[in-house]
């Protein structure tokens, strides 16, 4: 019983950090209709981002979160201008290989510069405590709570203010948002500078709690489409759903089912849910 | 007629002369990776380009095809030249009900299921020890002692696998050829253009889908066969990696997808480059297949062969 209770209490806790990029990736599908591969390597970037942050500036990774968040939404905006704007009119498929190919290019770049090494964030702060006799790490713990104050913050943005309200109208349709008057074109880049901003918000919360390295991005995409398509694309709560539900199902995983199939867990879930309930588990997405 | 036929026989007449002219072993070790490329490139061109189904999870066929290959010829000492078709029969047959399964699904929906096959495959080879190895991975030491026209071949020289290598390039560049003007390719094309449009009109999309699905594993799962006979090595990492799809891909988008010729200039233009880059550094040509992709989406999307088969078009056109 008190290994269930553990292991659901880690799986809720990773779930949270998993559940934020998600949100990401799904936004920017909900919006444009694109699935953007290389969103894995914006999460690298944001873990990259701590280590740096922390080993040259002495800065704490959670604290480097108010320089790296913004820093990460202008460099999605750029570059939704400077790049994925020119190739969202060739198609889906098109821009599914773009990004695929940005994806390659960024995590190689990363690997070229920094190396393959492993490298870890050691905190002072970096200790277990045991509160009701379960284990959580305190700088996981500190991520959670983040996470889902940022994520709070994203659904009133979205809810409550206009521009929030502009991208949950596009995302339902864009031709009538455009009749509504609703700037599609500016609505598209902020969304794409969110997205990318909550994924490398995302990978500076993961960073003391992951190995990191140049190539991790292709572990957590592939997390990722699991996730939205858990929840349903283009869906934000079921973003969240889905990303707790991977994080528990893969702890209780590698506790009850043998280890080394405990990644295939989430892919069976995955393909099962894509076949039997294409718009998600919860039916919230389109 | 006769002039469409002429850069195919200059081709298959380069094609000899290299290995009678050129002693460099390393040159013909180049020469037989472009032409391994280029039976991927082409398999996955057949999928991708002509049906417009983006598989993120090739490698899962190729490594059927290799697997099955490296453990007929090491459990049941099959020769290569049965043991390849076989490999890429195997995978052709694993793609069917892959295909049954994820052709359900459409765009990118469908590649994101391929990609989670091709993840689920390499976590069987990396467990199911009794079959595969596991981590450990098969090795060939030796290879079969073998006499053709009374001559005993040479193993450890790169010719005879020269010759393997084009014949499945040409294999997989006449089965291209073949679809291009086919029944099949026509509704290929047309499932690509209008999924819903080519159901309309009574196109069996599903069937036509899982057919081509069938070949194109047929051919990367040979070419996963000529792999493992040509490395000597198989593990789960080196043949159902998720770089490996994605090397498939760029080579058909960078040739042209849809074209014929495109695999091959794909598979030219890429081992070129990691092989120039190499010695600089060691991940580097991962780089530069990023780049040219993004590149060659952004200004030619038709691909390298696509736009030199549409300026020759004019310029015949105009002439």
């Amino acid at each position: 019983m008190e290994t269930f209770a553990q292991s659901l209490v880690s799986g809720v806790l990773t779930g949270a950090l998993y559940a934020m990029i998600g949100i990401g990736l799904t936004v920017v599908f909900g919006v444009m209709r694109i699935i953007n591969l290389a969103h894995g390597e914006m999460v690298m970037l944001g873990m990259f981002g701590a280590f740096w942050g922390q080993k040259l500036w002495k800065l704490d990774p959670f604290v480097s979160l108010l320089v790296w968040t913004p820093l990460m939404f202008v460099a999605g905006v750029l570059l939704y201008r400077l790049l994925l704007r020119k190739i969202i009119p060739g198609g889906e498929l098109n821009t599914l290989l773009y990004t695929a190919g940005l994806s390659l290019l960024v995590a190689n770049l990363a690997l070229l510069v920094w190396t393959g090494d492993y490298r870890t964030i050691s905190l002072s702060y970096g200790v277990t405590v045991r509160p009701f006799g379960i284990a959580i790490a305190v700088p996981l713990a500190i991520a959670f709570v983040l996470a889902i104050l940022i994520t709070v913050t994203l659904g009133l943005f979205l809810s409550r203010t206009n521009l929030g309200r502009a991208i949950r109208a596009t995302s339902q349709n864009p031709e009538a948002s455009v009749l509504m008057g609703i700037d599609v074109e500016r609505v598209a880049m902020v969304t794409f500078g969110l997205g990318t901003a909550l994924a490398g918000a995302a990978g500076v919360l993961l960073a003391p709690s992951l190995y990191l390295y140049p190539t991790v991005g292709e572990l957590l995409i592939v997390k990722c489409f699991v996730i939205v398509v858990l929840g349903g694309l283009g869906s934000v709560p079921g973003a969240i759903a889905g990303g707790i539900l991977l994080g528990v199902v893969e702890s209780l995983g590698a506790v009850y089912v043998s280890g080394a199939y405990k990644d295939g867990i989430g892919f069976v879930l995955f393909l099962a849910v894509l076949l039997y309930r294409p718009s998600g588990l919860f039916g919230a997405g389109r | 007629m006769k002039r469409r036929h002429l850069p195919a026989l200059l081709g298959v007449a380069v094609l000899i002369a290299i290995p009678l002219s050129i002693r460099n072993s390393f040159f013909l070790h180049v020469c037989i990776l472009i032409l391994m490329w280029t039976v991927l490139g082409a398999a996955w061109n057949v999928l991708g380009g002509f049906a417009g189904q983006v598989s993120f999870g090739h490698a899962a066929l190729f490594a059927v095809g290799a697997y099955t290959t490296i453990i007929l010829y090491l459990k049941g000492g099959l020769a290569p030249w049965w043991g390849i078709p076989l490999g890429g029969l195997a995978a052709a047959l694993v793609s069917v009900p892959i295909g049954l399964l994820c052709f359900r699904l459409r765009g990118p929906y469908f590649a994101l299921a391929t990609l989670a096959v091709a993840e689920i495959v390499k976590l069987v080879a990396l467990n199911w020890e009794s079959v595969t190895a596991g981590s450990v991975g098969y090795l060939i030491t030796t290879l079969p002692s073998v006499r053709l026209f009374g001559l005993s071949v040479n193993w450890e020289a790169k010719t005879p696998f020269y010759a393997a290598a084009v014949a499945l390039a040409v294999v997989a560049l006449l089965t291209t050829g073949w679809l291009r003007n086919s029944r099949l390719g026509a509704y290929l094309v047309a499932i690509r253009e209008n999924e819903d449009a080519a159901e309309a009109v009574g196109i069996d999309t599903v069937r036509a889908k899982v057919v081509t699905l069938a070949l194109s594993a047929f051919l990367a799962g040979m070419g996963g066969g000529f792999y493992a006979f040509y490395f000597r090595y198989v593990d789960p990492d080196a043949v159902a990696g998720i770089g490996l799809s994605m090397e498939m891909v760029f080579i058909a988008v960078v040739g042209g997808l849809g074209t014929v010729g495109g695999p091959l200039i794909g598979a030219v233009f890429l081992t070129a480059v990691a092989e120039l880059v190499r010695d600089r550094f060691q991940m580097g040509h991962l780089i530069f297949y990023g780049l040219f992709m993004m590149l060659v989406i952004r200004f030619m999307p038709e691909g390298i062969w696509g736009r030199v088969r549409r300026l020759t078009a004019g310029a015949t056109a105009g002439a």
